[in-house]
């Protein structure tokens, strides 16, 4: 009996303990935080992509003339960026003369992060290709930058990096559906990043002025934009142009961008 | 094994004043016959060496490498990335395992057999059988582990190659100092694996069941597992004796960092005396005389 009782108050003081850790934790221990994968990313990024260079045969790359650097968000605007979790998203720019970067200056890379400080990032295959790649022998191998893993020193430098990209606004609609009225809109997206979107859209449908829509949306969410003026019959294509001033645009800060009227 | 840790020891005074009393060294050599003896602590003996070859074998003929583990993605073409897959398999539940079903039976045997006055009788002294009981236990848990690593590392090499290694922060690590890291990893082993030890043995004193002083440890060592992936409650990261199974990973990162490893000795070793203490504080008030 009296053992009974002590191994019931032993269980109940180590539930009592991780509740109380719980509680009191709330995220603020860990020591998975922004500086340190801002740190580690494009150091491993730096050495993977060399090697990757050298598989290509493109010479001149070192780590060290790549000059990565990465901004690291966990889960959007709406989460703090500390704590383990698969939604951490990491910008990573850098320099290779042979592969310049799109108008926006950064790759985006998916994390996985593990509470012990060890990550998985995938990269855009925009940028790092595919999960395979032909080398200088024409073997099919391993592309080293598509898919990686990585540890930080849970102990590291914690210091803010003050690395800043700024978010991608981008047209996600396809294809223009009008509704009953003729009217038409268009669907944003925000991109990962420090500033969010602001901006303006301005349609135009051959000579006529569809109006504009001014544009103020979150990072790492979207917004659908009805333009107010109906689409004269008989119009082929609607002209966009998106103007940017907070973040940056597809082509930089003013971008234009056309799409077709369903026929009929 | 035996040799070392049963060598006769030098007449001291002690054996000059009490001439009947068993010795130190007596009850060592006693501990070690009965583990030798049994089947399973055999079989746990061959089988770290025979499995990891298996092991090796079926994950380097897999197709698509296992990549949810680190080191998995390149343990197909890479022996020293293999080695450093098995270790984080092994470290998981198996490395627990081993060392529970020695240490987690050592002391419920007696209980399960009604052996404990017989060999109380023999007028070794509790404290004495305890120590001695440990030190097996422990010796064991070292000796099966060194085994493991040894077959692991050996026949990751010779069955996938020793090519140089992607480290942890993207550096390649050149095939000859990879042999060193990688041992080294497996060697921070050494210091959780006693931990567990000296769990099981806590629980096998307390319990007095061998099937308790077993599983207890490996599944309080998911648990913990469970608890230090956990987001939230990172705080309770360093008391957790399976914190110390994943201080390695600093030593195959650039610019290496030991810091992890550092804390893994005071975890290891805080678990470890606690256990121990308590067991043999269990022990020592216990009445036997019933049994």
């Amino acid at each position: 009996m009296r053992r009974f009782i002590i191994s019931v108050a032993a269980a109940m003081l180590v539930v009592l303990a991780v509740g109380g850790a719980v509680v009191a934790g709330d995220g603020g221990g860990s020591s998975v935080t922004r500086a340190r994968l801002e740190r580690s990313l494009p150091v491993a990024f730096a050495n993977l992509y060399a090697d990757q260079a050298k598989l290509l045969g493109h010479h001149g790359v070192t780590p060290a003339s790549l000059h990565a650097e990465a901004m690291c968000d966990k889960g959007g605007a709406v989460e703090d960026d500390i704590g383990p979790g698969s939604n951490w998203n990491c910008l990573v720019s850098w320099t290779d003369p042979a592969n310049p970067m799109p108008p926006e200056g950064y790759g985006k890379f998916e994390l996985d992060v593990h509470s012990n400080g060890c990550y998985t990032a995938g990269g855009s295959s925009k940028l790092v290709g595919y999960q395979t790649i032909t080398d200088t022998k024409g073997d099919v191998v391993t592309n080293p930058v598509s898919e990686f893993d990585g540890c930080f020193d849970p102990n590291g430098d914690n210091t803010p990096t003050g690395n800043l990209f700024p978010s991608l606004t981008s047209v996600t609609t396809t294809a223009l559906l009008p509704d009953a009225d003729h009217r038409i809109s268009l669907q944003l997206s925000c991109g990962t990043g420090a500033t969010g979107c602001q901006g303006m859209l301005s349609a135009v449908a051959g000579s006529t002025k569809l109006g504009s829509v001014s544009f103020d949306i979150p990072e790492e969410q979207t917004a659908k934009l009805r333009i107010p003026t109906p689409v004269p019959a008989g119009t082929d294509a609607v002209d966009f142009t998106l103007t940017v001033t907070r973040g940056t645009g597809p082509k930089g800060p003013v971008s234009e961008t056309s799409l077709d009227m369903p026929a009929g | 094994m035996t040799t070392t840790v049963a060598q006769p020891r030098t007449p001291t005074s002690e054996q000059v004043t009490d001439p009947g009393r068993p010795r130190f060294g007596a009850a060592l050599r006693w501990e070690t016959r009965k583990l030798r003896a049994q089947l399973r602590a055999r079989a746990l003996v061959i089988g770290a060496i025979l499995a990891p070859i298996a092991v090796v074998l079926v994950v380097h003929s897999q197709p698509r490498p296992p990549k949810d583990t680190l080191f998995g993605r390149f343990a197909t073409e890479n022996g020293f990335a293999m080695a450093l897959l098995v270790l984080g398999v092994a470290s998981q539940w198996v490395l627990p395992l081993l060392t529970a079903i020695v240490a987690g039976d050592i002391f419920a045997s007696e209980d399960q057999h009604g052996t404990w006055k017989t060999v109380l009788t023999r007028s070794i002294s509790r404290s004495r059988l305890f120590w001695a009981k440990a030190v097996v236990a422990v010796v064991f848990a070292l000796l099966t582990l060194v085994l493991l690593a040894a077959s692991t590392i050996a026949f990751s090499v010779l069955i996938v190659g020793a090519h140089p290694l992607t480290g942890l922060s993207g550096q390649t690590i050149p095939a000859s100092s990879a042999v060193a890291l990688v041992s080294t990893a497996w060697a921070s082993m050494a210091l959780p694996m006693v931990g567990f030890t000296c769990l099981a043995l806590l629980f096998s004193v307390w319990s007095r069941n061998a099937a308790v002083g077993i599983a207890a440890p490996v599944v309080l060592g998911l648990v913990m597992q469970l608890v230090g992936a956990l987001g939230g409650i990172e705080t309770l990261r360093p008391f957790l004796l399976t914190t110390p199974f994943e201080a390695w990973h600093g030593l195959l990162a650039a610019p290496r960092f030991t810091g992890p490893l550092l804390e893994s000795v005071v975890t290891s070793a805080g678990w470890s005396v606690a256990c121990l203490t308590a067991a043999f504080l269990i022990l020592r008030r216990r009445d036997i005389t019933g049994g």
